[in-house]
Order: structure tokens, then C-alpha cells, then sequence
């Protein structure tokens, strides 16, 4: 039996189907679940909080959704060790949580992230590279070291943002799951003005993983602007798909604990 | 120099004001009203800013006159009974959607919040503060500031 995610969706998020899309691509019996269907989420293995604006960004990006009565399960969830992963917004979310880096209490953020230092929303096409050990990232099962995915970065709200002691906790302790690179895997700046280059944050279990840019917009190459005509080449996997892959893997295993 | 600040407040529904009205009765904080404010702080050369209210009302970016009723205010600290919340690391604009307001030498934002009880006062500092803790303000990149 495939194992069941839940694509949970918020008023305002706008990723939903691309993000089905990719979990079904890799073998997931991948789900929308509504935000006011909160009694229905204890059926599903894992969990995703895709991209968008959940109710307008009002407040904080992600801080109204977070205290959202959907998120109660799936913050249980996340402290029995299923896995859940954040994108974009999803992972805006999972920060003004406290699920990552999870270095405080539940619902009281030690990270954000933040406005753009340009102060204006971005997409732009990027590549992470995972900065840990694979071991410290179980909800990306098999994950080579230094892994190089291609993404789409397209926030307003992507600066990781914290005290300096958060960020030293943050580097020092495994918590900055992927970096800003070049498709070599050479870290660079990242385009937001994020501190450390983050790209993405993992929880201390590891099976709580935020990650800013969309990489279920590079699951395709028709996605790439320089992409073939050849249909069937359009429809081919992109780099993006392969952290889903991974995503499956864990997922099918069971819950980390 | 001399510091103007200004007050802009929406006259018809505020939205986000009613979600985080919302918000905070599931986190417990029972409030009869929330009302939001959007605050303008200008650092002016001095004689420059005899003009200013009537610059800063003709910018539509910061005040519709349809929509929004703006006040200067005496200091550029909250009311009692107010929280500030403002981006710590926040860069100091010059501009305003673009365009640069003559004698004008920076300009801060900060979004206001005063939440009411159901006599109309402003609730007890405590309330306040624990609003404040667990949502209006994310510690990680924001700072409160109250009277």
C-alpha cells in the first residue's frame, strides 16, 4: 500500500496542485486536505505545507497559518516523528511554528523567514546544495552528500532572519539543511539576502525539513526556459524531482521514530 | 532635523485586523477589538517639513483618502495602550514607492497595534504583552515597543 501524504492547503496557498503532481510522480498517494478538515489528518503518514500566501501573509508570512486549529495535528505529528516538509510559504510556516529549527518552544519562533533584503518579492531560478550530513536529513532518505537541486526561489519572505546566537546554534548544530550554490554546488549569495545562505532549515530529529525555494517547479524540464519542443522530452524528470524521490523513500520507511 | 510622525488607519474593514482579532481568540486572548495602524516616522531637514502633511497625504502609497484617515502624531513613540511593531534590522528608506519627498532624510515604518476591550478601553498591559509574545511580534527579526 503507497503511503499517504497530506498536501495541506491553507486560504491563500497557491502550489497545491504542482506539489500533488510531484508526490504522485514519485509513488505517493498524495492528498489536498483543507484547512478546515483538521479531523481528518490523523489517516496520513506525512505531511507537506505547499507554497502560496496562506491568509494574505497578513501579519507574518506564515504566522497566521501556524496557529491555524489544521496545524495542531500536524505539529503532533511532527513531534511523533513523522515527517512533515515545508516549501516556501510551507516552510514560512514550519519556522513561525517553532518546528524548525525547533531550538525553542512549540508556536514561539527563534527564526524567521524574513522580508527580502531588496525589500521586493523574487523568482529567479537557483540551485541548493544540502549542507549537512545525509544523516541529519531522514526526511530525504538516501540523499547524497552535498546534493545539488535545481529550484525556483519566488518569495517576498525568503531572508533567514535570527539573533546571532540563533544563527551560530543554527550552523553549529546541523540545522542549516541546504544552501544557496551554483549548479556546481559552490555556495553563493543567497538572492534574498538570507543570513548563512539558507535555503533551508531542519529540525533537530531531522524529519522536519523548511525549504524556501520551490523545487516541485523543476520537477519537468518543460519548466526550464531553455527547455526542448520534444513533448516527450518536455515531460521529462527535472532535477527538482529528486528530493520527492527521496521525500518517498523516507516516507514509505514510517515515521522516523 | 527635525522627526514628523503620522498615523494611517483604514476607515473601512480591516481585514487583517479581523485575522489577527481571530487569531488571537484561539490563542486564548480574548479581545473585543483590534484596531491597526500603519506608522509613518520622517526625519526632515529642519524647515523642510512645513509642507510635509500635505506631501504625505497626496502619496498614495501611504494614504487613500477613500480608504484611510491620517493623523500626525505628537511623538514618535506609541500611545499608551499601543504596540509597535517594527523589522529589526530594518534599512533606512529614502523614497517612498519610488519617489524621494524633498528635505527628506529617512523614513521608518512601524505597524501599530491597540487592542480594546468591551468597555472600548485598552485591555490590561499583561493581555498586551502576552498578544504581543505569542503572536504579533516574531522575536527572531521584529521588535515590540509599548509607551
Amino acid at each position: 500500500m503507497s503511503a499517504r501524504v497530506a498536501v495541506v492547503v491553507f486560504p491563500g496557498t497557491n502550489s497545491e496542485d504542482e506539489t500533488l503532481r510531484a508526490l504522485r510522480a514519485v509513488g505517493l498517494d498524495a492528498e489536498r486536505v483543507h484547512w478546515s478538515q483538521p479531523e481528518t489528518l490523523a489517516r496520513f503518514d506525512a505531511f507537506v505545507l505547499p507554497g502560496g500566501f496562506a491568509y494574505e501573509d497578513r501579519i507574518r508570512a506564515g504566522a497566521v497559518a501556524a496557529h491555524d486549529a489544521v496545524m495542531d495535528p500536524v505539529v503532533d505529528a511532527a513531534q511523533r516523528g513523522k515527517f512533515v516538509l515545508g516549501i516556501c510559504n510551507g516552510a514560512q510556516i514550519l519556522a513561525e511554528a517553532g518546528l524548525v529549527p525547533g531550538t525553542g518552544p512549540l508556536r514561539r519562533p527563534t527564526a524567521a523567514f524574513a522580508p527580502n533584503a531588496s525589500g521586493r518579492f523574487q523568482s529567479v531560478h537557483v540551485h541548493v546544495r544540502l549542507n549537512v550530513a545525509p544523516e541529519r536529513v531522514p526526511i530525504l532518505a538516501g540523499l547524497d552528500p552535498g546534493a545539488v537541486i535545481p529550484a525556483w526561489a519566488a518569495h517576498g519572505d525568503g531572508r533567514l532572519a535570527a539573533p546571532p546566537e540563533e544563527l551560530q546554534r543554527i550552523e553549529r548544530d546541523g540545522h542549516l539543511a541546504f544552501v544557496y550554490c551554483d549548479r556546481d554546488g559552490k555556495r553563493v549569495p543567497a538572492p534574498n539576502g538570507a543570513a548563512l545562505d539558507c535555503a533551508g532549515l531542519v529540525n533537530r530529529a531531522g524529519n522536519v525539513l523548511a525549504i524556501m525555494p520551490h523545487p516541485e517547479r523543476d520537477a519537468w524540464t518543460y519548466q526550464h526556459l531553455d527547455a526542448s519542443r520534444d513533448r516527450a522530452r518536455m515531460l521529462a524528470p527535472s532535477g527538482g524531482i529528486r528530493l520527492f524521490e527521496h521525500f518517498a523513500l523516507a516516507v514509505r520507511g514510517g515515521a522516523l521514530v | 532635523m527635525t522627526t514628523r510622525t503620522f498615523a494611517v488607519t483604514l476607515t473601512i474593514p480591516d481585514n487583517e485586523a479581523f485575522t489577527a482579532f481571530e487569531t488571537l481568540g484561539r490563542l486564548g486572548i480574548g479581545v473585543a477589538r483590534v484596531v491597526r495602524s500603519d506608522i509613518w516616522i520622517f526625519d526632515v531637514d529642519d524647515g523642510a517639513g512645513q509642507s510635509l502633511a500635505t506631501t504625505v497625504a497626496s502619496i498614495e502609497t501611504i494614504h487613500n483618502p477613500n480608504k484611510h484617515r491620517l493623523s500626525e502624531r505628537a511623538s514618535e513613540r506609541p500611545q499608551p495602550g499601543e504596540v509597535w511593531v517594527a523589522t529589526r534590522d530594518e534599512a533606512k528608506a529614502t523614497t517612498v514607492g519610488g519617489r524621494a519627498i524633498p528635505g527628506v532624510r529617512s523614513i521608518r515604518r512601524r505597524t501599530a497595534w491597540r487592542l480594546l476591550d468591551d468597555t472600548g478601553g485598552d485591555v490590561a498591559p499583561a493581555l498586551l504583552e502576552r498578544a504581543v509574545e505569542t503572536f504579533l511580534c516574531n522575536p527572531a527579526f521584529q521588535v515590540a515597543t509599548t509607551a
